[in-house]
């Protein structure tokens, strides 16, 4: 494998994987303390990445004002699927497998809602107007000003998100809430507005993940779904309950199929058309040799961790 | 012996639930098995019956060592169980439930499920067994009633009817009584030691009612902290000094 | 204006609900029975659908005594000339061909359910079955689609000819087609009502109401799940021969998520775990089906901007939505489950004496019990 592309590729996987870590903490986060394995969550991150879109479009060109809005609207979407379907279904005691269907309910009709206004004013494949540049070129690495945008914020929100976790009031209610709902409630954890808080806070991650996505590559109203299974890969990594589990697993998926599928093209001629299938295998050897994921490897109690 | 348990031991994580339990049950007798909250009981019932693996030790069933058997085949082998939850099928009726634990029901095999005509005279015949048995725990009446529908009671005495079908020879039961009135506490157990009278089955039941159990069992067994404290006959337990002091508090 | 003809409406719709409710009696049996959350429906279906795709590119010519030609790349039209020209000439090659499709599909969808359900019995989690079949679903479609000489990757196979396309007639030939779907959909639907009504369906509605107190009765339920999966499975890829033959094309992209769903619609529209529902259910979704192709077609005549497939997708999201929050049993509630064992009984009481009236009362007690009440059916 020629060491260009050996580099671009690892560039690649961190750029992508930094995408994949946002979005599966928000997986992560919403099965630990909702119980509830969300599949409308890749819509979350496409309605974000289409606010980033329009106020680009709209003339606003920082970055700073593209995030807040992908954020916001990543999170408001979170919390009007929670108020609207999944609390009402929830406090029903429905089973597992009704929420599910009813997370995909919610992910259809944010998709196609998206696909109606995108038909509606012309919105498919477009790319946020900011310009690549290359900033930094040594040998074969090359990294863009996306990259410089990517990665810091990501591992910014992370850095955020772990110190909200743990050395916040609204950090140790979210845990408490992922360990034992009803014992929360007894104690005196007011769990709905946390719960709302969690849903807002994962919705707005799943937005900004959808606006750095769309700095580097153009938005359609099933970006989100395109790279939910990746996700939900990632998250499995992770055991749906560790964070550095999850991020650990963000990289190895975003590595196995940008940086090892190419050396399997080059060392042994797979067809790179099987890459959609990297995801699937991680998932079925996880969760049939390691259901626990690298969580099993960090092992120190407790349901949500760091 | 009916059935004898060797060294039990079962390990949840760091904590040592059972500890080195050996005990045995002789056929035809109502053994009862007490001891306070978190004593093991029901771990050890649960492993008796397969319902979860056994880290070490050795469960011998009518001469046969049936340690580390799957729950279908333990149940296959005529240990039958009650939970100590009622845990019937509540969306069906009281007849279905007792119909369901038939073995070796041709029905069953999904190549004659749909030819009616293979199996519905054995399923009349499984349907007055149970007509029987409905009888006898007078839940006849509502043989065409959702489970959901009985009274605590009621579900209760279903339980050990549905364990019935499966004709077991031995009967592993959690708390047949628990939150049930004390006169139908009472009926139960009634129809508990008909089960052994009628039906030759041996029990084992948990009970935390001593003195409802008192008068029906044979022996009894207390458990404590995971190990087998004492064993005696009813009187015996009545008047140990540790068992007093570990359970009664006195 | 558009001129609707009545009649090829109708047969369209018919088609359209024989072809759905194949596929909802098996997710009905696999989901609505068993318990067996099958998210990924469109694998099995698709199965089905490429197996017809290969059956009529490489064994059709073989049966009608020709060499075949390949169909994708720069042979494609010439392929495709030469399926036209067997299905027109030669019917008895084309309905061994079909007999074939259905038998392949069948058993290669069915051990493919067989064997899913299997493996993933190690699942620490139940509702991990439901995620290695919704990806193993989109996984295997653009594995498919990136496989070249399979069915042709991104174009497809286009041409696949209904059974009775040698009668030169639409109107029949589409009539007769309808009547294939009718005959097909009845035989699924009775088997699969004897089989609910059996001991083996009570032992899958035990297996789904509670899965290890089923186990400690006895039952082998890792068996009794595989063999439904079998069952669905191949039902399911039945029906989806039978919407390639009624599209006359295979393509990957009919396989997505957007069908599995569908066809939950269906289910959870019609009533979860029973038949009767699954086929109202695919009734109405094969009558809105069509009236949403004629509507978006009316709509973008009449100079309308808004794209009229996709506010299909939203109003099936919402009537899943809907049908979950309000009317969780759907339309025909679950029957209760009987066999004769319950006329055994009643007759045995009522020659004895007369049955008293049970008196229902409850008093609570059972918190493993859930939506219960809503389940109730006197």
């Amino acid at each position: 494998m020629p060491p260009a592309l050996l580099t671009t590729s690892l560039v690649n996987s961190i750029q992508i994987g930094s995408l994949y870590a946002l979005m599966a903490l928000g997986i992560t986060l919403t099965f630990s303390v909702m119980k509830l394995p969300n599949f409308a969550h890749a819509d979350y991150f496409t309605a974000g990445a289409y606010a980033a879109l329009i106020v680009s479009l709209s003339g606003a060109q920082n970055p700073i004002a593209i995030m807040s809005a992908a954020f916001l609207v990543g999170a408001l979407t979170a919390l009007l699927s929670h108020l609207a379907v999944f609390k009402p279904l929830e406090s029903r005691e429905v089973s597992l497998y009704t929420l599910i269907l009813a997370s995909f309910a919610v992910g259809l009709i944010i998709r196609y809602i998206l696909f109606t206004m995108a038909d509606y004013f012309n919105l498919f494949d477009l790319r946020i107007g900011i310009p690549l540049q290359v900033l930094y070129r040594e040998g074969f690495l090359i990294l863009s000003n996306i990259f410089a945008w990517v990665v810091p914020t990501t591992i910014a929100l992370v850095i955020l998100l772990t110190l909200l976790l743990n050395a916040t009031p609204l950090g140790r209610e979210m845990r408490a809430l992922a360990n034992n709902i009803n014992l929360a409630r007894v104690i005196g954890i007011p769990v709905e507005r946390v719960k709302n808080s969690t849903w807002l806070l994962v919705g707005g991650l799943a937005g900004v993940a959808g606006a750095l996505w769309s700095l580097q590559t153009a938005v359609n109203p099933l970006m989100g779904w395109a790279a939910i299974i990746s996700v939900f890969a990632a998250a499995i990594l992770g055991g749906l309950s560790s964070f550095s589990g999850t991020i650990i697993g963000a990289y190895v998926v975003a590595f196995s199929e940008n940086t090892v599928i190419l050396f399997l093209n080059y060392s042994f001629g797979l067809d790179l058309a099987y890459k959609p299938a990297i995801p699937f295998i991680i998932i079925i050897a996880v969760l049939l040799i390691r259901p626990g994921g690298f969580t099993q490897l960090l092992k120190r109690g407790g349901k949500l961790q760091r | 012996m009916l059935l004898e348990l060797k060294h039990l031991r079962k390990d949840f994580g760091g904590l040592r639930a059972v500890d080195d339990v050996s005990l045995n049950v002789p056929e035809g007798a109502i053994i009862g098995l007490i001891g306070p909250n978190g004593s093991g009981k029901s771990t050890l019932i649960n492993l008796i019956a397969g319902t979860i693996d056994l880290t070490a030790g050795q469960v011998i069933f009518a001469g046969e060592d049936i340690s580390g058997l799957s729950a279908d085949a333990v149940f296959h082998k005529g240990i039958a169980r009650g939970y100590q939850e009622p845990t019937l099928y509540f969306k069906m009726t009281v007849l279905d439930n007792l119909l369901l634990p038939v073995k070796g029901q041709r029905g069953e095999r999904p190549w004659y499920a749909p030819r009616w005509s293979t199996w519905q005279r054995e399923e009349r015949a499984h349907a007055l067994a149970a007509m029987e048995v409905l009888r006898q725990v007078q839940l006849l009446p509502y043989y065409d009633t959702l489970a959901s529908d009985l009274s605590g009671g009621q579900m209760k005495l279903l339980e050990i009817a549905r364990a019935l079908m499966g004709a077991p020879k031995l009967l592993l039961l959690d708390e047949p009584t628990a939150g049930v009135a004390p006169k139908l506490a009472y009926d139960i157990f009634r129809q508990i030691a008909r089960l052994r009278d009628d039906h030759g089955i041996t029990l084992l039941i948990v009970e935390h009612r001593l003195e409802i159990l008192f008068d029906f069992v044979d022996y009894v067994y207390v458990m404590h902290l995971g190990n087998l404290l004492a064993g005696g006959s009813a009187a015996e337990i009545s008047d140990h000094a540790t068992v007093r002091e570990v359970y009664f508090g006195d | 204006m558009i001129n609707i003809d009545i009649g090829a409406t109708a047969i369209a719709i018919l088609t359209l609900f024989g072809i759905y409710s194949l596929m909802a009696i098996s997710l009905n049996l696999e989901y609505g029975i068993a318990g067996v959350p099958n998210f990924g429906q469109a694998l099995f279906v698709s199965i089905g659908a490429y197996t017809a795709g290969i059956t009529y590119t490489r064994v059709l010519p073989l049966l009608a005594g020709l060499e075949s030609v390949h169909p994708c790349g720069p042979t494609m039209g010439q392929a495709l000339q030469l399926r036209s020209e067997i299905m027109a000439a030669q019917p008895l090659a084309g309905f061994i061909n079909l007999g074939l499709t259905f038998l392949i599909a069948a058993i290669v969808s069915g051990a493919v359910g067989f064997a899913v359900s299997y493996v993933t019995l190690r699942l620490k989690e139940e509702w991990f079955l439901a995620l290695v079949l919704l990806v193993g679903g989109e996984t295997v479609r653009i594995v498919v689609r990136g496989a070249d000489d399979f069915i042709c990757s991104h174009n497809g196979i286009s041409g696949v000819a209904q059974p009775f396309y040698f009668l030169r007639d639409p109107h029949s030939s589409s009539l007769l087609f309808m009547l294939l779907c009718l005959a097909l959909a009845l035989v699924a639907y009775v088997y699969s009502q004897r089989l609910a009504h059996s001991p083996y369906g009570r032992m899958l509605k035990g297996l789904r109401e509670n899965e290890d107190v089923t186990r400690g009765l006895g039952k082998g339920i890792s068996l009794a799940r595989a063999q439904i999966m079998l069952i669905g499975s191949a039902i399911a890829a039945v029906g989806g021969v039978l919407f390639a033959l009624n599209t006359g094309f295979v393509n990957t992209n009919d396989y997505v998520v957007n069908l599995t769903l569908d066809i939950w619609v269906m289910v959870v529209l019609g009533g979860i775990g029973n038949n009767r529902g699954a086929l109202l259910g695919a009734a109405l979704i094969a009558i809105l089906d069509r009236f949403t192709q004629v509507g978006a077609i009316a709509l973008n005549m009449s100079g309308s901007e808004i794209e009229f497939n996709y506010v299909r997708f939203i109003a099936f999201g919402l009537i899943l939505l809907l049908m979950l929050r309000y009317r969780p049993t759907g339309l025909l509630p679950e029957s209760r489950l009987t066999t004769n064992a319950h006329d055994v009984v009643r007759r045995a009481i009522g020659a004895s004496n007369q049955p008293p009236t049970p008196s229902r009362h409850r008093d609570g007690g059972h918190p493993k019990h859930q939506g219960g009440g809503a389940m109730r059916e006197t």
